[in-house]
C-alpha cells in the first residue's frame, strides 16, 4: 500500500493535538501563574527498506539466478505529538491591592529546570504546588486556593489568619494575629517532572527552600500567565498550515489512488 | 477535534463574565463609597492522554508518560478590593466620609418582616420627613435611616442648621441653642471576607450563624471619642478607570484570540471534510 496515505493521516493528528495545546495556552493567557505548554512533535521509529528481488544472473552452465536485497534506506512513516512540556518561566507582576493575593518571584536558581512553588493540600489531603498566589480566606479563616485547598506553612500546617486582616513579609511569612507562619514555599529542581493536574496545580515532589535559592513575595501582587499570545497565535497559523499542507498530500495521494482504481486494466 | 473549539469556547463564556465585572466598575466609576471587584482566573482541569505506551516513546522525553490537555479557563474568584477611594470635598454639611478603611456606617433597611442592619461606606447622608411630619431623620441617598447609637438618628421640630462631628456625633442648632441628636455607630469590620455586596452600596453579612462567628468577632463598635470621619467630604469610588479600560481591552483582545481558535478549529474541520 501506500506508505504516504498514514504518514500524512498521522501529521494531521500531530497538528490537531498541538492546536489543542496552544488553544488552551490562549484560554489562559489571563490565569494567574499558569505555565505555557509547549508541545514536541517526534518521529515515528525509523525502519529500514530493503529491495528484494533483483535477480543476479550468475554466469553457469544452466543460467543460475540468485535473488539479491538492496538495501534502500531508512524511513519513518509518520509523527506524533510526544509530549507538552510546559515552560516554567517566570511570569510579569502585576498589581492588584488584594492582600490576599500573593506573588511569588524567583530569585537565584542553581538548577537549570528549578522552580519554587506554593505548597498547597488538595481535596485529598495529598501535596499540591502552583504558582498562582490569587488565594482567599476561607469561612474558618484559613488562607486557601479559590478551589477551597488549604496553602500549607513550612511545616506542613494550614494557615489560619483567624480571617483577620494579615500582612505578607517579603520573605514569604505570613503575620497574623496568632503568630508568624512562614509560608510553605518548595522548591523542585527539575520541573519537567511535575505533573499539570488542572486548576492552577502540579503534582511532583518538592522540598524545603535550599541555602542558595532566593526568592522574594509580594503581596498585593499576581504573576501573570507566561504566555505570549502573539507568539501562540503565530504558532497556532503555523499548525493550521502544516495541517493544510498534510491533508493536500492526503488527498494527493486520494487522487492517485483513485487512478489506480479507475483507470488501470481498463478495456477499451 | 472539537476540544480546541470547546476549550475556547468555555473561556469565552468567561471572559464575558470579567468583561460583566468591568462593566459594573466602569459604570460605579463615579459612585460614592464604591469597591471594585476584581476578577481573576483560574485553569480547568488536565486531561491525560496516554498516547503511546511502546518504550520506545519514553526516549528523549522529559516529562512524565502522557500527553496533558487542558479544558480551557475559568472565572475563579471575584474579590471586593476594600481599599480606600479618593476624598473629595463638597462642604455639604450631611456628606461624611471615613478615614479607616475598614470602618463602615450602618444603616437599617427595612425587610417588610424586619429590620436588617447592612453596612456601607457611602457617607452621603440626607434629612427625611418622617410619616410624623414633625421628625426629620438622617438616611442614606435610598432613605434607609442610618443607625445612631441608640438607634435612627430623629430630629424633632424646625432646625437652623446641622453639623456632623469628626467623631460622629450630629448636632443641630436652633438659633443660638446648639444640641446633640445622636452619634454615629461606625464599626470596625474586623473580618472583611465575610461581607458579601448587597446592591445600592451596601455590604451584609452572609449569615453569621452559619459562619460560626459571633456579630461582634465580624464587626466591632469603634469607640465613641475617636475621630473617625470627616465631614464636608465624600469618599470616592475605588475604581481606577485607566485599569479597568486596560482590563477591558485585555478581555476583549482575549476574547478575539479565543474566536480565533474557534475559527481555526472550523476550518480544521473543513480541511478534513473536503478530504472526499
Amino acid at each position: 500500500m501506500l506508505r504516504g496515505f498514514y504518514t500524512a493521516a498521522s501529521g494531521m493528528i500531530s497538528q490537531q493535538r498541538q492546536q489543542e495545546a496552544l488553544a488552551n495556552n490562549i484560554a489562559n493567557a489571563n490565569t494567574p501563574g499558569y505555565k505555557a505548554d509547549q508541545t514536541t512533535l517526534r518521529a515515528f521509529p525509523e525502519m529500514l527498506l530493503q529491495q528484494v528481488g533483483a535477480l543476479n544472473h550468475v554466469p553457469t552452465e544452466n543460467g543460475l539466478n540468485i535473488r539479491q536485497t538492496n538495501e534502500v534506506g531508512p524511513l519513518n512513516t509518520g509523527v506524533y505529538a510526544q509530549e507538552m512540556v510546559p515552560n516554567h518561566v517566570q511570569g510579569d507582576m502585576r498589581e492588584t491591592q488584594i492582600p490576599t493575593d500573593v506573588a511569588l518571584m524567583n530569585g537565584n536558581m542553581p538548577d537549570e529546570n528549578g522552580s519554587l512553588f506554593f505548597t498547597v493540600q488538595n481535596g485529598a489531603g495529598d501535596i499540591r504546588y502552583t504558582r498562582n498566589g490569587n488565594f482567599t480566606v476561607d469561612q474558618e479563616g484559613f488562607l486557601v486556593t479559590n478551589d477551597g485547598y488549604y496553602v500549607l506553612d513550612s511545616n506542613g500546617n494550614q494557615i489560619n489568619t483567624d480571617g483577620v486582616e494579615f500582612n505578607v513579609t517579603q520573605n514569604g511569612v505570613v503575620q497574623t494575629v496568632a503568630g508568624d507562619f512562614p509560608l510553605g514555599i518548595s522548591y523542585v529542581e527539575n520541573t519537567d517532572e511535575l505533573v499539570k493536574e488542572g486548576t492552577d496545580l502540579f503534582a511532583g515532589e518538592g522540598v524545603p527552600v535550599p541555602g542558595d535559592v532566593t526568592f522574594e513575595v509580594a503581596q498585593g501582587f499576581l504573576e501573570r500567565s507566561n504566555v505570549d499570545a502573539g507568539r501562540t497565535m503565530t504558532e497556532m497559523m503555523e499548525a493550521y498550515r502544516v495541517f493544510e499542507m498534510n491533508q493536500r498530500v492526503l488527498r494527493a495521494y486520494d487522487e492517485s489512488m483513485e487512478k489506480a482504481v479507475t483507470e488501470i486494466g481498463r478495456i477499451g | 477535534m472539537s476540544r480546541m473549539m470547546v476549550q475556547a469556547a468555555v473561556t469565552m463564556n468567561q471572559l464575558q463574565k470579567q468583561l460583566d465585572s468591568v462593566g459594573h466598575n466602569i459604570a460605579n466609576s463615579d459612585t460614592a463609597g464604591y469597591k471594585s471587584r476584581e476578577t481573576e482566573f483560574s485553569s480547568l482541569l488536565f486531561q491525560q492522554i496516554n498516547n503511546l505506551t511502546h518504550e520506545e516513546n519514553a526516549t528523549g522525553r522529559l516529562t512524565p508518560d502522557g500527553l496533558r490537555v487542558g479544558a480551557g479557563a475559568r472565572v475563579s474568584s471575584t474579590n471586593n478590593n476594600l481599599s480606600a477611594g479618593a476624598m473629595k470635598t463638597t462642604d455639604r454639611a450631611l456628606d461624611v466620609a471615613l478615614t479607616n478603611k475598614s470602618h463602615m456606617f450602618q444603616v437599617q433597611v427595612d425587610r417588610g418582616a424586619g429590620a436588617e442592619t447592612l453596612y456601607t461606606r457611602d457617607g452621603s447622608f440626607y434629612l427625611q420627613r418622617t410619616p410624623d411630619e414633625n421628625t426629620l431623620v438622617l438616611a442614606t441617598s435610598d432613605g434607609h435611616p442610618v443607625l445612631g447609637q441608640n438607634g435612627p438618628i430623629t430630629i424633632t421640630g424646625d432646625i437652623d442648621d446641622i453639623t456632623i462631628q469628626d467623631n460622629g456625633a450630629v448636632y443641630v442648632r436652633r438659633g443660638e441653642a446648639s444640641e446633640m441628636v445622636g452619634q454615629l455607630n461606625v464599626v470596625e469590620v474586623i473580618r472583611p471576607h465575610v461581607l458579601t455586596g448587597e446592591g445600592n452600596n451596601f455590604f451584609r453579612i452572609s449569615d453569621e450563624d452559619a459562619l460560626g462567628y459571633n456579630l461582634n468577632e465580624i464587626v466591632q463598635q469603634v469607640n465613641p471619642d475617636e475621630q473617625i470621619l470627616k465631614s464636608g467630604v465624600l469618599e470616592q469610588s475605588n475604581v481606577d478607570l485607566s485599569k479597568e479600560m486596560t482590563d477591558m481591552i485585555t478581555a476583549q483582545r482575549s476574547y478575539q484570540f479565543n474566536a480565533r481558535t474557534i475559527t481555526m478549529g472550523e476550518q480544521m474541520l473543513g480541511l478534513i471534510n473536503q478530504l472526499r
